[in-house]
């Protein structure tokens, strides 16, 4: 697959905080690549060197195998942290000027207003736009030159659990039309709904990076909720179980590697119990990352 | 560089700040250099000893080649105001942080301020327009023969006006990419050739040294033409050293600017 950017020991300083710290990272054409991390661990600066906003203290980076010029960054459309466009015109005057700066047609005005669904509202003040509109007219602008890469940071910040949906739905249209998406967000639950790759930033330090499909790979939990006095000491005497922990209303069994959920049901149906409720857990994104920082030692470590 | 002008003044004719700032501009200028003489009428008219003590038909303030000089020095005071203009203009792309956008979008840095200063080149030539169709005007109504010598005698002062207006408003522009914020930006600019005459006059004291001065230099290229009335004196061309000397610091004022951006993260 072809690599659409490539990061070598890029690095940020603000004069003594090192806010990115060495990152090397490969992109390749197709993914829609997650970078997760908590606020402050130098995501927006990352995307930022990137697009040109930010001088890097240190190392490299290439588009498309090119050196970034601002010609490359035409052909790729960003948004980060937060839209921005003149309060005192119209999205579709806003849209004009960005199309004159990419050198895109008037044509994909339109096209672009279709697919963020504000062609209505097109004439109306950018500042009287609520902020998922400014949030759809951001991508939309993004979208104008039909870029081959687009980077959202943070795209379903501050929006209501609709306006969530309709970004969601966005950018699940522009992935599948085969397009490369970097998408840096907090939100797990979002990274793992639409990502196929995903890295982990702590402290401007890349912790991980591997595809999503590994994430719940791995040990299984199982809930189990069944009527029995003593179910806690029957489900310890379970092969498979590597520990049982009383839950909410039900118990949590950790099973062993080559152990499922089955197993655990014939075992205790082989026991005369009856199981009225068996859950499988499969590892959660939000939980890896948890775990990720925690290897990655404690919050306060000093970084140079 | 025609594009890079087109999508600055896009920015700016959806403004309506720019056509309010812009209008009160051009409006002024013209109504303070073509009225100067009827002014001098009404007032002759209605102050008694006024036209008795001095004939003002006697005064050449809009014959040619005179009108050129006069009113082009007068026209000086009022690019205050056109250098609110690229204030309000530039500081309004860090306030609203588009010019962060503009870059994301594939404008490089020195693309960006190349749109901002062939702006300043346009407002420049507008004034140089005006100001020269207001004394081509006025100076064929008021001169009392039209000789072609006269007519086109000092006209080399309207590229000198251009570069006077251009170097404020580069320095407007400088002023802003430093400062950032219009409205400390405003008040510098506001204090800056008083600022200026200090250290000329009560720190350095070098006469000869003076002219090298920025702002004196740009303020330079148009000097009083008024002392010619009582017998005096005046320099009826600029001086190629004064306009060598403001070019210095035009350039240096556009190329600080660029060091400025192309140094900060945006």
């Amino acid at each position: 697959m072809e690599t659409v950017l490539s990061i070598k020991g890029l690095t940020k300083n603000f004069g003594s905080l090192r806010a990115v710290n060495q990152i090397n990272l490969e992109v390749k054409a197709g993914q829609v690549f997650g970078m997760l991390g908590p606020n402050g661990s130098g995501k927006t600066t990352t995307l930022g060197m990137l697009m040109g906003v930010v001088n890097p203290t240190g190392g490299e980076f290439t588009w498309f195998g090119q050196k970034p010029t601002h010609t490359v960054r035409k052909s790729i459309g960003a948004v980060l942290e937060h839209p921005i466009f003149y309060p005192y015109m119209s999205g579709q005057m806003n849209l004009e000027v960005n199309a004159m700066i990419k050198g895109a047609s008037k044509e994909s005005i339109d096209w672009v207003l279709d697919i963020v669904g504000l062609t209505d509202r097109r004439n109306d003040k950018y500042r009287t736009y609520s902020l998922g509109m400014k949030q759809r007219l951001a991508i939309g602008s993004a979208l104008l030159n039909d870029p081959q890469v687009l980077i959202l940071d943070e795209p379903t910040n501050g929006l209501d659990p609709m306006g969530i949906a309709e970004i969601r739905e966005i950018i699940k249209k522009i992935a599948a039309a085969n397009k490369t998406i970097i998408l840096a967000s907090h939100l797990l639950d979002e990274v793992q709904r639409v990502c196929t790759h995903f890295a982990v930033l702590r402290r401007g330090t890349l912790v991980h990076s591997g595809p999503i499909g590994d994430v719940g790979r791995g040990e299984e939990t199982v809930e189990v909720v069944a009527f029995h006095d003593d179910l806690n000491h029957i489900l310890m005497q379970f092969a498979g179980a590597m520990s049982v922990q009383k839950g909410n209303g039900n118990f949590e069994v950790k099973l062993r590697e080559g152990f499922s959920a089955g197993d655990l049901n014939k075992f205790l149906f082989e026991k005369g119990i009856v199981a009225s409720h068996l859950l499988t857990q499969k590892k959660s994104l939000e939980k890896q990352f948890l775990e990720i920082l925690a290897e990655a030692g404690p919050e306060n470590k000093k970084l140079r | 560089m025609l594009h890079l002008l087109k999508v600055d003044l896009k920015k700016l004719t959806n403004y309506r700040t720019f056509w309010v700032v812009c209008g009160i501009y051009f409006i002024t200028l013209f109504f303070v250099t073509a009225s100067g003489m009827e002014v001098l009428k009404y007032v002759a008219d209605r102050v008694e000893d006024f036209g008795g003590a001095i004939n003002i038909h006697r005064i050449p303030l809009y014959h040619f080649p005179d009108v050129w000089q006069n009113l082009i020095w007068v026209a000086g005071f009022f690019k205050f105001v056109l250098g609110v203009m690229v204030i309000i203009s530039v500081t309004n792309e860090f306030a609203y942080r588009t010019l962060r956008q503009n870059v994301i979008d594939g404008l490089s840095r020195w693309e960006f301020l190349q749109s901002k200063i062939l702006t300043n080149a346009v407002l420049a030539g507008l004034s140089t327009v005006l100001l020269f169709l207001v004394a081509l005007i006025t100076g064929m109504i008021y001169s009392p023969e039209l000789r072609f010598s006269e007519v086109i005698d000092d006209v080399e002062f309207f590229p000198a006006y251009f570069l006077q207006v251009f170097g404020y408003l580069s320095f407007a522009l400088l002023m802003s990419v430093l400062i950032n914020r219009s409205g400390l930006t405003i008040i510098v600019l506001m204090v800056a050739r008083g600022l200026e005459l200090f250290i000329i006059h009560k720190v350095v004291g070098v006469d000869v040294l003076n002219a090298f001065f920025p702002l004196e230099s740009i303020e330079g290229l148009i000097t009083i033409p008024f002392q010619r009335y009582v017998f005096m004196e005046v320099l009826d061309h600029p001086l190629l050293s004064t306009v060598l000397t403001a070019s210095f610091w035009i350039f240096m004022f556009n190329y600080l600017a660029y060091l400025k951006l192309k140094k900060s993260d945006i």
